[in-house]
């Protein structure tokens, strides 16, 4: 539980600033529509609802990230929107066009690591622009600069197994960049990776984004990821995976470490916190709490 | 370390049981041997009798010779007649000691019926001139000799086979030494019988030992590459899409039960003669395992490359050619290798299907004449050929597959180990040689 000294409603006052971002982001092209999306999955033991009714808008370069409760549906929405799965109600726009499959026109970032181990760093961000029938010398200048924007050129000709877990996502952004996607999905991109890492990690995203012409989903567990990078955060609920709330994070642009403990951002860590685990009070209320130690030795 | 104990150990036990007398030993390989009245069952020097039965055989000429002693007496008349019979079986008594002459040295391999020069000797031992020595004689023995001699230069002084004794002597009595049964011929026996064998040039009809090497690897690795390029595709293509894996897989694991050897008489009816029913055994062996295997391996690939892939705009054709096929090469090589290691146990049965051939071929003939000193060399070969093939694959799957996490395996190969063993010892005499000489730009260096 956050600590809150500051007004918890703060989180939906915005600064002329912010607001004039918003309006303007509101005005682009939506990129990416879903439309009363539902999916179920058929299993022995029942059918269980992942995800119901979802609807939102995805605006052309938003960074947008989905947030809510373990198992809530967040992996199955952006395998939906990859193309990897199908849903079972409801649609999914693409510029318009509704998706059918996966495609290059959506990039993805797994959690898991999944750059090809026999490919070198160079190849593997070359794969998806190999696999529309580009190679050369210019697809391979191009690649080149995916990953000098990654910060990568000294390992271009590494293998996947000789790089550190967040050089890695930085090979498989870089990887998804390379085909020039409408829209950069990604599901937890830096779970695996340690607290510091991470933080990197976001620094550097937040820099790419800024730098190219791409629209990003994010999807994370992480409440301070989510306030740090995003334009909106939309808030699933759990069972079954409906759209709870898109907060508007107040929290002015270009984004620092610094804004950690301003009380925008407090009190949007605080909104989304009520909304993922509501009226559950204090998690040590819910352990039993047997004493194991002797009588008058207290600790506190 | 333990690597080297792995091989050692078992050398040294083999070793130990046939260097240390007291170790086991359970037979007498006779180095005397003797006729025995009556009995037709002739044992001949090199032969193995069990330590139960020689003293037997020890009694049996014992009591022979004690039958025979009263006739050996010149004042006894001898039965007429029998005369050229007693020197039939006299000749055999004195061509009893050859064995033990050629162990001695006293005479070469030809001069065992070399009568006049076995005659000698038994004048040059009777005489005390010369005693042999490895071995010797009992004392028993050599008081049979000088018995024998006293005899026998009353007749003549050399050998003369005109004027031969005609009466009887006295058998020699068996001698041994403690050994094992021929099935465990010691060490050096081994090395000796493999030496030769390996150095003996072809001859029309007999194969040189490295013909018959090269004609049982031939069948192994072709029966197994054959099995490998039809048994891959359809592995992977299995393991790939579950259609194929269920209309394929469920036949191929139940045709696997179905002993190879089982089919070896339909294979010569279809392949005729020569190798081709051969190969086709070590195909039928491997095949089917292969596939499932394969299959196993391809379906291993993990999911999230392929969708990865998928994401990045891979058609399934490309699917399959730039995720599937490079993603399990790792696998699917280490698979092949324990493969090949499953054909080769196949060789043996391979080669006895229609005209028996290559290594088989010689171990079953020397087999059934009992030349285990001959048959080891050759099994070991065979398993040395195995060994080493696979760990020459495993020693250079590191250079093929530079991306896996291993990366080149060069020290991780038991023969590796062993082989970098020399080397880095001798490094270390090297270095231990060139005086250390301290950096003078670094003042806190003690
Ligand atoms: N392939 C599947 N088969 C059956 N149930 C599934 C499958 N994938 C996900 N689910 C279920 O759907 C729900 C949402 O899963 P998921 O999207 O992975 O959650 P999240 O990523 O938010 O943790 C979970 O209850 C999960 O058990
Ligand atoms: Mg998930």
């Amino acid at each position: 539980m956050i600590e809150i000294q500051t007004d918890p409603l703060l989180y939906r006052v915005q600064k002329p600033e912010v607001r004039e971002r918003f309006e303007a982001l509101k005005q682009r092209p939506v990129v990416l529509s879903v439309q009363n999306l539902y999916k179920t999955f058929e299993s022995q033991t029942g059918t269980v609802t992942a995800l119901k009714d979802v609807s939102f808008d995805v605006y052309r370069r938003e960074f947008m990230c989905v947030i809510g409760p373990s198992g809530c549906g967040k992996s199955t929405l952006i395998r939906i929107l990859a193309g990897l799965e199908s849903s079972s109600d409801g649609k999914v726009l693409l510029d318009g066009n509704p998706v059918t499959g996966p495609g290059p026109d959506r990039g993805m970032v797994f959690q898991s690591y999944t750059l090809f181990p026999w490919l070198t760093v160079k190849q593997n961000v070359m794969f998806g622009p190999r696999m529309s029938g580009k190679r050369g010398t210019s697809a391979e200048s191009e690649a080149r600069q995916w990953i000098d924007l990654v910060g990568l050129s000294k390992f271009e000709n590494s293998y996947p197994h000789q790089l550190s877990g967040g050089m890695k996502q930085r090979v498989a952004i870089a990887r998804a960049l390379a085909n020039r996607p409408r829209i950069l999905l990604m599901d937890e991109p830096f779970g695996a990776l340690d607290a510091q890492t991470r933080c990197q990690m976001q620094s550097y995203l937040l820099q790419i984004w800024r730098n190219l012409d791409i629209t990003i989903l994010f999807i994370t567990h992480d409440l301070d990821e989510a306030a740090f990078l995003a334009d909106r955060i939309l808030v699933l609920k759990a069972n079954p995976g409906e759209v709870n709330e898109i907060i508007e994070v107040p929290v002015p642009r270009p984004r620092s470490a610094a804004q950690f403990i301003t009380p925008e951002f407090i009190a949007t860590k605080y909104r989304i916190d009520q909304l993922i685990h509501p009226d559950q009070g204090s998690p040590e209320d819910a352990l039993p709490f047997p004493r194991m130690t002797p009588q008058g030795d207290d600790v506190e | 370390m333990l690597t080297m104990f792995s091989f050692s150990l078992p050398l040294l036990a083999w070793c130990a049981v046939s260097y240390l007398p007291f170790l086991w030993h359970p037979d007498v390989e006779l180095q005397i041997s003797a006729d025995r009245e009556g009995v037709t069952t002739v044992y001949t020097p090199g032969d193995r009798v069990s330590e139960e039965f020689f003293p037997e055989f020890e009694a049996a000429v014992r009591t022979q010779n004690e039958e025979v002693s009263p006739f050996m007496s010149l004042d006894k008349p001898v039965e007429a007649g029998s005369e050229s019979s007693v020197r039939r079986s006299n000749k055999k008594v004195l061509r009893h000691l050859a064995p033990l002459l050629v162990s001695n040295g006293w005479l070469t391999e030809e001069q065992t019926k070399d009568d006049a020069a076995i005659y000698v000797a038994w004048k040059e031992i009777a005489t005390g001139a010369r005693l042999p020595e490895q071995p010797a004689l009992t004392e028993e023995n050599l008081e049979i000799v000088r018995k024998n001699w006293a005899l026998m230069s009353r007749y003549s002084d050399s050998y003369n086979a005109d004027n031969f004794v005609s009466r009887p002597l006295l058998s020699l009595v068996p001698q041994g030494r403690p050994a094992n049964p021929d099935y465990l011929p010691a060490p050096h026996r081994v090395l000796i019988s493999g030496f030769k064998e390996f150095t003996k040039p072809a001859e029309a009809e007999r194969p040189s030992m490295w013909q018959r090497v090269g004609h049982s690897m031939r069948i192994v690795f072709g029966g197994f590459l054959l099995a490998a390029l039809v048994g891959v595709p359809i592995g992977v293509i299995c393991g790939t899409y579950s259609f194929f894996s269920k209309l394929i897989e469920p036949f191929t694991d139940f045709f696997r039960y179905m002993p190879a050897p089982t089919f070896s008489t339909l294979l010569v009816v279809i392949f005729l003669a020569n190798d081709a029913p051969k190969m086709a055994l070590v195909f039928i062996g491997t095949i089917f395992q292969l596939i499932l295997v394969v299959a196993n391996t391809t379906r291993r690939l993990e999911l999230p490359l392929l969708e990865a892939a998928q994401t990045l705009g891979a058609n399934q054709a490309q699917l399959l050619t730039r995720v599937v096929i490079p993603g399990i090469l790792p696998n699917l090589y280490n698979d092949l290798r324990i493969l090949l290691g499953w054909a080769w146990t196949w060789l043996v049965i391979a080669e006895l299907v229609g005209v028996k051939s290559g290594l088989t071929e010689f171990i079953e003939t020397q087999g059934r004449w009992r030349n285990f000193d001959s048959v080891y060399p050759v099994i070991i070969l065979i398993g040395l050929i195995g060994f080493f093939t696979d760990q020459i694959l495993s020693f250079i799957r590191g250079f093929i597959f530079p991306w896996t996490s291993e990366g080149p395996a060069i020290t991780s190969t038991p023969v590796a180990k062993v082989l970098l063993f020399v080397p880095r010892w001798f490094k270390s005499a090297v270095d231990e040689r060139i005086p250390y000489q301290p950096e003078s730009t670094s003042p806190n260096k003690a």
